[in-house]
């Protein structure tokens, strides 16, 4: 009997704890937030920023005496086509998940079809951590004169030169630490990096047709050569434009690196391993690439990145034409939900996401660069020679992709006619000539051809 | 095909001699005669759902404009700078564009009001309404400025969003529902429209897809058009005739003559390809043929400069790609041919062989007649899957190199599902695909001509 009614004790005890446990876990609103991100292994912190700002965001709830409970659901993609699939069909049968982090020129698509909806109306732009975002990373999510988005990462796509081969080729220290500023101010053009990728080539430093090496698949890189012959990608009134002369110089030149045969005709489709290996090895003068590829350079490839490789805005094709280079930055978007509530809490992550020192881990552990000026003085970040070396050089330098609903189809366009003109399929002529017909064809005023 | 009148005797006995039709109404299957049905249609939801619906649903949405920014389900009514471009280059409002565009928040009772039912602190609207009331500002962020100057401010970002949302009193960037919706607003913003500028503002503000034939005609103007249909043609055909449909011949004949042990042995190896998973397949194509791989390596000491094989040149592209698919496709029309060969009487081939034939007049004058049936069939499952399948030359090529290698199916797909830049044209895609399903119907329809299809399945004059 004792013995029953110790065990009925104990049971009730532990009944009771459970219960107040239970009672305790239950105060406050739960809000279940999904986040989907396009992400690869090095980008754990595009989702991993917002778990850390949830659990700063319960215990600044906790502290005002209003507790809350945050789930976060993330769910990376590692594949463009699949990630934009899963959203927009998500977002049409009304499972859109509450975050996404996707690349800027998804907004204006998603904007038009109702699928997001403007970070500014749940964010304060006018308050820390966003009042410090760098003002050309707000205009690149700015869309209709609205903020769209929040910037979660900066990029550049510069240009590399293989050092050890430019002093073969007759570069002395001096010149290769002045480089980037003679690719800026347009004394080193286009046409004098085909000269020495020919040069590398002829003495027998590199192989043929490994002088220059751009990206080797379909990329917005391709517009930076396009901006180096002096093309825009829009007017100054949001229309699209295409400059047929600049769009020509661009193509022509990648027919005349061929025929220079510093660059192969089929480059485009060469694997991405193979890519690597072979610019991380010395075995190509030249390249154009991702400031966030350093990471893999320097990680998997074993590449001691500063001793052998210098770097600079993409040359000007001279003339009109100006060095620059792009920055696709990935940015937090809000979904359309019916819970005003969980919008809100939201929005409130992607602020907390936002701050310097969180932001920083994204930025170190991926090799991409910051996004606001405070972050620059966080230790970690200033602590990095690549951020800190690449930032000022590249950053204020990037232009970026309009944010414009027809610009994909324009992209796609492009890029069909620089493969056309490059692989011999048809001459530069043909090639503009077929893409000033398709554009037509498939826009209609809203590009303005000249 | 051979004439009846110049076969041999041994090969003109007909098979169909052999079996016997049971007279009409014989068979009855009573009570039962629904039970077929009943069984099916949990087979039938499912047939609905995956064939039929995306067949119904695909030739509705080629004749829109449906994409990602018109998104699936509808559109709203929206005035923004994007609808306001074709308002001022196609119909010359530009006075009304600007009015329209205006932005204008007012501290206003109504506002307030709203507030307070939206929530928002008491306390705050209270201060709000006495010091910043009839104030207008161009951007939201200015109310918040002024929300955020109060004494009895909220404490959170959202605490401040719930009051200034609620005085907006300008139209731009506000989804509508309708075009009432929309005209009500306007007109409540104080802008009088005339029956022309309603009209035309119904056509630019809908942001969701409309009906349209412009697919079609888009299809016809785009050079490239053309250049894929032939592909597509050069790329079914050659297969099929090659591969498809000739290899399988030859497989199924040459093994039908060999022993069972080493016919079953070369037959499996032939099935090999069909195992494989397709990415690890076309991936050893591409170690073969890449410029660090087996053909390179191979080919440099007799002189060839290492290449990519596969993308040097179309000619090169299109080998690959005929290569891979049709020695994939070869295994199944072997099957079906060497199961049909096993099918013929032996008979037939005892007595030919008695009055003196030869492999060569046994293959023409017995096998290939019996197998009219199989060859029709594989012919047609060959084309319209060959038609639709494009997932080997996405890996190996991608269409390229620079288009050369791009079939319809692939244009399609990219069209409709794989943009760089996020604008993925639904409508456009269907209208191609749709374009597909037709060529699939006419070129069946030309087969079943071709073969004569009405004496194939004639009923036996024996009978």
């Amino acid at each position: 009997m004792k013995h029953l009614i110790l065990r009925s004790a104990a049971m009730a005890i532990a009944l009771t704890v459970m219960t107040s446990g239970a009672v305790f876990a239950g105060q406050g609103k739960t809000y279940q937030i999904s986040v989907w991100a396009i992400a690869g292994p090095s980008d754990i912190y595009r989702i991993g920023a917002i778990e850390i700002a949830a659990d700063l965001l319960e215990r600044e709830y906790a502290v005002r005496g209003e507790p809350i409970h945050i789930n976060i659901e993330g769910k990376p993609y590692t594949q463009q086509d699949e990630f934009r699939q899963g959203v927009t069909l998500a977002a049409e049968a009304g499972t859109a998940p509450n975050i996404v982090v996707a690349s800027h020129i998804d907004i204006a698509p998603w904007a038009q079809s109702g699928l997001i909806v403007p970070v500014e109306d749940y964010v304060d732009l006018d308050a820390w951590p966003l009042n410090d975002i760098y003002p050309n990373l707000l205009e690149i999510t700015s869309f209709q004169d609205q903020v769209w988005a929040i910037p979660q990462d900066a990029e550049s796509r510069p240009f590399f030169f293989w050092k050890p081969h430019m002093k073969a080729i007759g570069y002395s220290d001096d010149d290769l630490a002045g480089l980037a500023e003679k690719v800026r101010s347009g004394d080193y053009t286009l046409t004098n990096m085909l000269e020495d990728a020919k040069k590398m080539q002829d003495a027998g430093l590199v192989e043929a047709n490994k002088g220059f090496w751009p990206r080797p698949t379909k990329g917005p890189d391709y517009w930076m050569f396009y901006m180096a012959f002096g093309g825009e990608m829009e007017d100054g009134n949001g229309r699209l434009l295409l400059d047929k002369t600049a769009m020509a110089a661009f193509y022509q030149f990648f027919v005349d690196a061929v025929e220079l045969g510093v660059i192969g005709k089929n480059h485009i489709g060469t694997p991405w391993d193979q890519w690597h290996g072979a610019l991380t090895t010395g075995k190509v003068g030249m390249w154009q690439g991702g400031t966030w590829q350093f990471a893999e350079w320097t990680g998997k490839y074993g590449m001691d990145f500063f001793a052998n490789a210098a770097f600079s805005l993409v040359p000007g094709g001279g003339g009109n034409g100006r060095a620059n280079t792009l920055t696709q930055p990935l940015v937090y978007l809000m979904t359309k939900q019916d819970d005003e509530d969980a919008m809100g809490i939201a929005g409130e992550l992607i602020t907390i996401a936002s701050e310097p020192r969180i932001n920083a881990l994204h930025a170190i552990n991926s090799a991409h660069l910051g996004i606001s000026k405070a972050e620059e003085t966080v230790g970690l970040y200033a602590g990095d020679r690549w951020t800190r070396e690449a930032t000022p050089v590249l950053l204020p330098f990037a232009s970026a992709q309009p944010n414009n609903v027809n610009f994909g189809q324009y992209f796609e366009v492009m890029f069909g006619g620089l493969q056309a003109a490059w692989t011999g399929q048809k001459t530069v002529d043909e090639a503009i000539a077929d893409v000033e017909t398709e554009l037509k064809a498939a826009l209609g005023d809203k590009i303005v051809i000249r | 095909m051979l004439k009846p009148s110049s076969r041999p005797h041994w090969a003109t006995k007909s098979l169909s001699a052999d079996t016997k039709t049971p007279p009409e109404g014989e068979i009855e299957m009573g009570n039962s005669k629904h039970l077929g049905l009943w069984l099916l249609a949990p087979a039938g939801v499912f047939v609905f759902l995956f064939f039929l619906a995306p067949v119904i649903l695909t030739g509705v949405f080629g004749f829109t404009n449906m994409s990602t920014a018109t998104g699936i389900t509808g559109g709203a009514y929206m005035i923004s700078d994007t609808s306001m471009r074709p308002l001022r280059s196609r119909y010359g409002e530009n006075e009304l564009a600007d009015r329209l565009t205006q932005k204008v928040y007012t501290i206003d009772d109504a506002g307030l009001k709203a507030a307070l039912e939206a929530g928002g602190d008491a306390a705050a609207i209270a201060e709000l309404g006495d010091k910043f009331l009839d104030q207008s500002f161009d951007r939201r962020r200015g109310v918040e400025t002024a929300i955020k100057s109060l004494s009895a401010r909220p404490s959170t970002t959202r605490g401040i969003k719930i009051i200034s949302a609620q005085f907006e009193r300008s139209v731009v960037n506000v989804r509508f529902d309708s075009k009432e919706d929309l005209l009500v607003a306007i007109s409540d913003f104080g802008i009088a429209l005339n029956e022309g500028q309603t009209e035309a503002l119904g056509q630019v503000a809908y942001t969701g897809w409309t009906f349209t034939t412009q697919n079609f005609k888009t299809m016809i103007e785009l050079p490239d058009t053309s250049k894929t249909l032939i592909n597509t043609l050069f790329y079914v055909f050659t297969t099929l005739i090659l591969f498809n449909t000739g290899f399988a011949l030859v497989l199924s004949i040459t093994t039908h003559y060999m022993p069972a042990g080493p016919a079953g042995f070369f037959r499996s190896i032939w099935l090999l390809p069909r195992v494989t998973p397709p990415v690890l397949y076309v991936l050893m194509w591409k170690w073969l043929a890449w410029d660090t791989g087996f053909l390179s390596v191979v080919l440099e000491p007799m002189g060839f400069a290492p290449r990519n094989w596969m993308l040097d040149s179309p000619a090169n592209a299109w080998t690959f790609i005929i290569l891979i698919n049709g020695i994939v496709g070869a295994s199944m029309g072997m099957l079906i041919f060497s199961s049909a060969i096993k099918a013929i009487p032996q008979s037939l081939f005892h007595a030919s062989e008695v009055d003196g034939a030869n492999r060569g007049q046994q293959v023409w004058h017995i096998i290939l007649p019996q197998l009219r049936w199989p060859i029709l069939f594989i012919t047609i499952y060959q084309t319209l899957s060959l038609l639709t399948s494009f997932e080997y030359i996405l890996l190996a090529t991608d269409g390229g190199p620079g288009g050369a290698t791009e079939v319809w199916a692939l244009s399609t797909y990219l069209k409709a599902l794989s943009n760089y830049g996020g604008a993925l044209q639904y409508g456009y895609g269907a209208a191609l695909s749709l374009v597909l399903v037709i060529i699939g119907i006419s070129v069946s329809l030309i087969y079943l001509k071709l073969f004569d299809f009405k004496n194939l399945t004639a009923p036996p004059k024996i009978e």
